[in-house]
């Protein structure tokens, strides 16, 4: 006897083709309860597969194993369970009196004369018999893959079937992607940046604290992955820099550097670093002040060594104390060692970047050895997102006016989220404004982040599309589905997903929650994106080259 | 009986519930507890199956007076047990009928006449019937009876009815069937699977 045949007498017959149960109980809200085929072994289930309910009146409902539990019919059983030496004994009891039953999470439902998915209304009837999706079904879900689907990896165990992201409704709405340190959030953002820089629904403008989308990145066995700007050579992709040395250090090419000149800096960019610099309100409220009476420069003069008659002036008069002039001041020193930033007007990068952007060009901003420094990181991510976001409401207010063309929808890329999203300044920052007002000036973000349970409740419930790895901290899992109705049985998915390359999609982009392996970031996705390498990258010189001059 | 072999006695009285049988003297393996016995009803028009819940021998005066005696002869002894004025009775639970050669897992609609031949079910008679749990229910709710007993000794008779490497397995979805009825009662399911446990070691 083979070790497959030992191995399915021990375990039951394989899913496919097997009735894997019926319907028992549930409702709309929680849920359907389905106990299993007797002769099938629960330990050949999992949760995040796909089940289809055949409904009895025709009906088909698509729906998600969010759960899997023992039962028994007399619940006496625990306490006086039945001889385990005794394999006949144990067998006889392991069917009809102890067994397995399965949570279903239903989302989709088909009728029987009418071939398209609709969201889920209502539930099926007692007994109805659950089989496990067939590739066929879930291929059905999740469509072909064209200029605005995307694929982005495969449902679990079901290796041929692809998992394709509407982009429109993507970057239509603000996203997320969400999982501990090393569950590969990087991988996912570069893989989900490739497909919305490929199909040119929008641009992107990546605050890339850790360099990892712009130029290559090697993960922990040193293997090396192309960054965007590799995989688009076309000049799809930009790079600018905050630390050209670091970025030439990488051998990353970069398109520019960006200095940002203190005469641009307003108390409104410094107000959102309060927490990290150590900023009370009474300073917070002194910035303002400070601004309007030392004009343009005024961080340079906060910042100048020698006494400077002017701040003297400012505490003769009486509406600013020496000491709280003396905190901002020693603050402001915090400027001094941020190398981008410069003394006087700085340069036209802001333009640059914007230009950039509208014209269809993403761009990845780079940080170099300032992405350690979390200060520099909102300061900068602030600053630029703040006066992009007032030209694209000035640009679409001209476009409603008929005086402008809609300006290309703009994904704005943030890392570390929650320093950005945090209950106590998302009502009055520029992200928390972005992700609340969706798409009404175009602009979204795309939000990447460890800790959701950090971010402001009202923002969480605007994401329209959560990629989620690997979360087990039971606050972060409740912030990923909040606002997300009919999906609170997933937390069991999602704390149980793999470490790596697992995750769960749901929301506006997927027509139900999925849960997949995720595409590998290797030659051949490079190859999808229409990166060409090695022999075939000759080929298509020689096939170029006898192109423009013959044979 | 010694001059058929096919019968195990005739009926002496019935009722929709089970009949009673009675011979002369007992073969060693017909009538015992827990065998599967038809006995025609309706005028040949169907057959009332039964399985042998008891098996009964009265006594009697002289029977009395011969178990008194010092020393009874070989003589005596023998025409006591095997030449019997008073007749061995047996007991058969009604489990199902057959009509028309399809099984029904229900009471007959009418019980043998008395002296109506009790025989045997055949193997594959016995196969057939035990094919389908449902005249299981029909066991379990009897009363007055030793019901675990005696379902577990018909259930290994059905069991050595099936060639041997179909017995496990009949034994086993046999077990879970029961189960489910008995569920309720988990101290008696605990001893009847262990009655059931000790068949299936036996008939394997």
């Amino acid at each position: 006897m083979s070790e497959e045949s030992t191995l399915d007498e021990f375990l039951g017959p394989k899913l496919t083709n097997t009735q894997m149960g019926i319907v028992v109980g549930g409702s709309l809200s929680s849920g359907l309860e389905v106990k299993i085929n007797s002769k099938l072994s629960i330990e050949r289930l999992a949760v995040g597969r796909y089940v289809v309910v055949e409904g009895r009146s025709g009906r088909r409902f698509f729906g998600l194993i969010t759960d899997i539990s023992l039962g028994s019919i007399n619940p006496d059983m625990q306490r006086r369970p039945p001889d385990s030496s005794e394999e006949f004994v144990t067998q006889v009891y392991s069917s009809e009196v102890a067994f397995g039953s399965i949570h279903v999470s239903p989302m989709l439902m088909i009728d029987e004369d009418d071939d398209e998915l609709r969201p889920i209304k209502t539930i099926p009837t007692h007994f109805s018999p659950v089989v496990e999706a067939s590739a066929a079904d879930v291929a059905r879900v999740f469509g072909e893959e064209d200029e605005t689907h995307f694929y982005v990896g495969t449902p679990l165990e079901m290796e041929t079937v692809q998992v394709n992201l509407d982009l429109s409704r993507f970057v239509e709405r603000s996203s997320g992607i969400f999982g501990k340190s090393g569950t590969g959030k990087s991988f996912i953002t570069r893989t989900v940046l490739s497909g919305v820089i490929k199909s040119r629904l929008a641009s992107a403008l990546i605050f890339d604290m850790h360099n990892d989308y712009g130029w290559s990145v090697r993960d922990e066995t040193g293997r090396e992955f192309k960054g965007l700007r590799q995989l688009f050579t076309d000049g799809r992709v930009s790079v600018v820099t905050l630390d050209e040395d670091t970025s030439r250090a990488r051998g990353s090419k970069i398109d520019r550097v960006l200095k940002i000149g203190y005469g641009q800096i307003q108390p409104e960019d410094v107000e959102m670093l309060s927490g990290l610099l150590g900023l009370s309100d009474v300073q917070v409220g002194a910035l303002y002040y400070l601004r309007r009476r030392l004009g343009k420069d005024w961080i340079s003069k906060l910042l100048q060594e020698d006494d400077s008659s002017e701040l003297q002036g400012l505490l003769e008069d009486g509406r600013i104390i020496a000491g709280t002039l003396g905190a901002i001041q020693r603050k402001f020193e915090f400027f001094r060692r941020m190398d981008f930033l410069v003394p006087g007007e700085g340069d036209d990068a802001l333009e640059d970047i914007f230009r950039r952007l509208t014209s269809g060009t993403s761009v990845v901003l780079e940080f170099g050895r300032f992405g350690d420094t979390l200060a520099a990181y909102v300061l900068v991510a602030n600053y630029l997102t703040r006066r992009i976001h007032r030209r694209y409401v000035h640009m679409k207010n001209k476009a409603a006016g008929g005086k402008e063309e809609q300006p290309k929808p703009l994904v704005i890329v943030i890392e570390e989220a929650h320093k950005f999203l945090d209950p106590t300044i998302a009502s009055h920052t520029i992200f928390g404004n972005i992700a609340r007002e969706l798409r009404k000036y175009n602009v979204t973000l795309l939000i990447v982040d460890q800790r959701p349970s950090a971010i402001d409740d009202e923002v969480m419930s605007q994401i329209g599309t959560r990629v989620t790895c690997l979360l087990d901290n039971e606050a972060d899992i409740r912030a990923v589905f909040s606002g997300v109705s009919g999906v609170s049985a997933l937390r069991e998915v999602l704390a149980r997903l793999d470490t790596r390359q697992q995750a769960i999609i749901l929301g506006h982009a997927v027509p139900m929650p999925v849960v997949v392996r995720t595409r590998d970031y290797d030659e051949n996705f490079y190859a999808s994106i229409g990166v060409l390498e090695g022999n075939a990258l000759r080929d298509g010189a020689i096939q170029g080259s006898e192109t423009l001059f013959g044979d | 009986m010694a001059g058929d072999p096919t019968l195990i006695g005739r009926v002496t009285r019935s009722s929709t519930l089970g009949f009673v049988g009675a011979l002369k003297s007992p073969e060693p393996e017909i009538p015992v507890f827990g065998m599967f016995c038809k006995c025609e009803a309706q005028r040949g028009k169907s057959d009332v199956l039964g399985v042998i819940y008891n098996i009964n021998i009265e006594d009697d005066d002289l029977t009395r007076q011969i178990a008194a005696a010092e020393r009874p002869t070989e003589e005596e002894l023998a025409d006591q047990q095997y030449v019997r004025q008073i007749p061995i009775e047996f007991e058969a639970l009604a489990v199902g009928y057959r009509l028309t050669e399809a099984y029904f897992y229900t009471l007959p609609p009418q019980p043998p006449l008395a002296l109506a031949p009790i025989r045997p079910m055949k193997s594959d008679e016995i196969v057939q019937f035990t094919n389908q749990f449902e005249f299981i229910p029909l066991i379990l709710s009897a009363s007055n009876l030793p019901v675990d007993a005696l379902l577990a000794a018909c259930l290994r008779k059905a069991s050595v009815a099936r060639p041997r490497q179909e017995r496990q397995n009949f034994l086993l979805e046999a077990g879970r069937y029961c189960a489910k009825l008995l569920s309720h009662d988990l101290p008696r399911m605990d001893s009847f699977l262990r009655i059931l446990c000790f068949e299936e070691k036996s008939a394997i």
